[in-house]
């Protein structure tokens, strides 16, 4: 234990005082402060008019759309925090149809490219009783530049739909006064359930679920336990295979043995991860405290982060230190970097699935998957609602006798790698060291 | 007592033999020289007694105890292809050395083994700023702290300059004085010849030669003349030699079976100003030619 724990000072204190990791480690929180600013300096842009061409071919849609993106506009503006210009201000052109609708739509869409416009906008005749074909005929276009999901286009998407609204009613015979009324939204909440006190028996009202804990948090710690997961152990891959050119481990081997030396690397590794993600949380949590929402912070999870990030680092810094022992250069170590990758990859694939049926067959399924274990559980333990009390402890169990598997292959395959030279063994060689030694 | 006790040791890789049915008893004390040709088991030899590889078969046994599978303090190994981390610094790197070698007092024979080699002056700088030879110097260091009691070199002087070579040189008799028994491997024969106390040769995989180089002469015997001449006299074709081997100043004369060293002298001078003329026990570097030449003429399996 003494020789691991040498060989995991020399290497952590080599990697945690390298320039590349402290800038990596701070470039981080940069990076998103950064983005912050880029929306803050975005929304500063909305001060500039937006242009946008109406062709009205009802002949009595145009105001309304209108006013409705004005209203929407004004309401937008009045809810944003700090006066943000939340919304650009829209200025509208009224452009009457023109026999030749292909000539005028590609003078206006040259006028797009030139910057005089946005978008334009296109009302065909039918847009006021659109019928009940399933899927509807494309009744309203929008022709823009940009992706569609910008401010304006979504904004326009809103108010064409209130306008022609507005002129049904209207057509009804309904008072204009009344419209704002009539089309008002209500606000639909979306709420924690009723929980039962097992020890008093007492019933808890349910609380209003907070977006930014029900989203933000899960991904936010998903992200951070991928991050710090492969801080700790990809650059092993690298180094170990440009050791191994340098000739270090032979010296090495008469004093240390090889399992000694991989173990050492992966309790580096450990402590390179444990020190980015204390480094992360506890920017988190003051960043959070600063901006009063220190309650949203799970601190319940946090142990299980902890597990998790021990399980999964010693997972793959022992594979990490097994693949780079099994190369001969740092650049042939780049072409197994996926089979590092792949383990952390595959469960943030599956994000946006788990988090939307975090209880679901495929969610659960991959939670007891040892490789994916630490970030599904986790994602799925952050979400509202939880999991069962068990899964996690079960998930556990699977992930400690996974990660001794892992090493115990990891440590075959690093005896005969670091001395092995020649041509970087194939992934069916790999699997003949583990199985013979 | 024996420092190392190596009884029919075969390994293989794969299909290849790299060595095999290996005896060899080093005893303590002493200076032992592997010699061999490239790739003939030498250095698979001193990582099996370093207990870097296992044996396929036989025993090692190092101050009497078989070791397979674990560490010794005991032991410093430098292996021929070496290298260490290059970004850390010289004294960092040979205090983490002998801290991983269980060392005591680590700091002060760092101190004194820098200063003894010439580098206490760039302790604190980063190895990769250090030409090759003097990464060799630290190299050395950090296998002979804490100090060994079996230290396994192979082949130390490779690169070398002339007084580098020398302060190493002396360093492995100080140590063996002081009771450290040492295995060498090394291709200059001259180095073999004065430093080492025995000589092991290694050929295929097999011993071919053990002893002191007194012993391992007389077994040859006195079968090579020595000679110095005056310009450039054919001497292939001199009565009862077999073979001359020319060191450019000095020519070694091979004699055949029933050769008479005076007739061959009559005949040389009848050819050319003769400046030295002796009969001598074979070089080793005569013998190792012999031996493992293009074409082995003996191979006197021991």
């Amino acid at each position: 234990m003494r020789r691991v724990l040498l060989i995991a000072k020399r290497d952590y204190l080599q990697t945690v005082l390298s320039k590349a990791y402290i800038i990596g480690l701070v470039l981080v929180p940069i990076l998103i402060g950064a983005s912050f600013l880029a929306t803050s300096l975005a929304f500063r842009g909305n001060a500039k008019d937006q242009h946008v061409a109406i062709i009205d071919r009802t002949g009595v849609a145009a105001s309304a759309v209108i006013q409705a993106a004005e209203e929407t506009s004004r309401r937008a503006v009045a809810k944003a925090p700090g006066g943000l210009n939340v919304m650009p201000h829209i200025v509208f052109e009224q452009v009457q149809p023109e026999a030749d609708q292909t000539a005028q739509l590609l003078s206006l869409s040259d006028r797009i490219r030139r910057g005089e416009l946005v978008l334009v906008l296109d009302i065909s005749a039918g847009a006021l009783a659109p019928g009940k074909e399933d899927p509807p005929v494309d009744l309203v276009r929008i022709y823009s530049n940009s992706s569609g999901v910008d401010q304006v286009g979504i904004a326009m998407q809103s108010a064409v739909n209130d306008g022609l609204r507005r002129v049904r009613l209207s057509q009804l015979g309904i008072d204009p006064a009344r419209f704002p009324d009539i089309l008002r939204d209500v606000p639909v909440v979306s709420m924690a359930l009723v929980t039962k006190d097992p020890v008093s028996g007492q019933i808890g009202g349910a609380e209003k679920r907070n977006p930014l804990q029900a989203v933000l948090v899960p991904v936010f710690l998903t992200i951070l336990l991928l991050m710090v997961v492969l801080l700790g152990a990809a650059p092993h891959l690298g180094a170990v295979a440009e050791d191994k050119m340098q000739r270090v481990f032979e010296m090495l081997l008469c004093s240390a043995s090889s399992f000694e030396l991989m173990m050492g690397k992966v309790v580096a590794s450990l402590g390179t991860s444990l020190t980015s993600s204390i480094f992360y949380i506890l920017g988190g949590l003051a960043a959070l405290a600063g901006m009063a929402l220190f309650g949203v912070a799970p601190l319940h999870l946090l142990p299980w982060f902890f597990v998790y990030l021990i399980a999964e680092v010693a997972m793959l810094s022992a594979w990490s230190v097994a693949l780079g022992s099994a190369c001969n250069t740092p650049q042939d170590a780049q072409s197994l970097a996926f089979l590092l990758i792949l383990p952390v990859m595959i469960p943030m694939l599956m994000l946006t699935p788990v988090m939307a049926q975090p209880n679901g067959v495929l969610a659960t399924t991959m939670s007891f998957i040892p490789p994916f274990t630490p970030m599904v559980m986790l994602l799925r333990q952050s979400m509202p609602g939880g999991v069962p009390w068990w899964e996690p402890w079960v998930g556990l169990i699977g992930m400690i006798a996974f990660a001794a598997a892992v090493i115990w292959a990891a440590a075959r395959i690093f005896r005969i790698g670091i001395l092995s030279q020649g041509k970087a063994p194939k992934i069916r060689e790999l699997a003949q060291w583990v199985v013979r030694g | 007592m024996s420092a190392v006790e190596i009884s029919n040791v075969t390994k293989t890789f794969g299909d290849v033999t790299a060595v095999d049915n290996l005896s060899l008893t080093v005893p303590e004390g002493s200076v032992y020289g592997f010699i061999g040709p490239n790739g003939s088991g030498k250095s698979t030899t001193m990582r099996m007694i370093a207990n870097i590889f296992y044996a396929d078969s036989g025993t090692i046994q190092v101050f009497g105890k078989a070791r397979f599978g674990t560490r010794s303090d005991q032991i410093g190994y430098l292996p021929e292809e070496r290298g260490v981390y290059r970004k850390m610094r010289v004294r960092a790197l040979l205090e983490f050395y002998g801290e991983l070698r269980g060392g005591r007092n680590v700091t002060a024979q760092v101190n004194s083994w820098l200063e003894r080699l010439g580098l206490a002056d760039r302790a604190n700088d980063k190895v990769e700023t250090f030409s090759k030879g003097m990464s060799q110097k630290v190299q050395f260091i950090a296998t002979v702290i804490p100090e060994p009691k079996l230290l396994i070199l192979d082949e130390p002087f490779t690169g070398l300059d002339p007084v580098s070579a020398d302060s190493i040189r002396s360093a492995v008799l100080e140590m063996r004085k002081r009771g450290c028994t040492v295995i060498l491997s090394t291709h200059d024969m001259n180095v073999a010849e004065s430093l080492c106390d025995s000589i092991f040769m290694i050929f295929r995989g097999k011993k071919v030669l053990d002893g002191s180089l007194a012993s391992i002469q007389a077994s040859y015997g006195s079968d090579t003349i020595r000679v110095e001449v005056e310009g450039r006299a054919p001497l292939g074709d001199l009565p009862g030699i077999e073979r001359v081997n020319d060191l450019g100043q000095v020519q070694e004369l091979r004699m055949g079976q029933g050769c008479d060293p005076q007739q061959v002298l009559h005949a040389l001078a009848s050819r050319a100003r003769i400046a030295s003329f002796s009969v001598v026990k074979p070089s080793l570097h005569d013998i190792f030619v012999r031996i493992a030449g293009p074409e082995p003429q003996e191979n006197n399996v021991a």
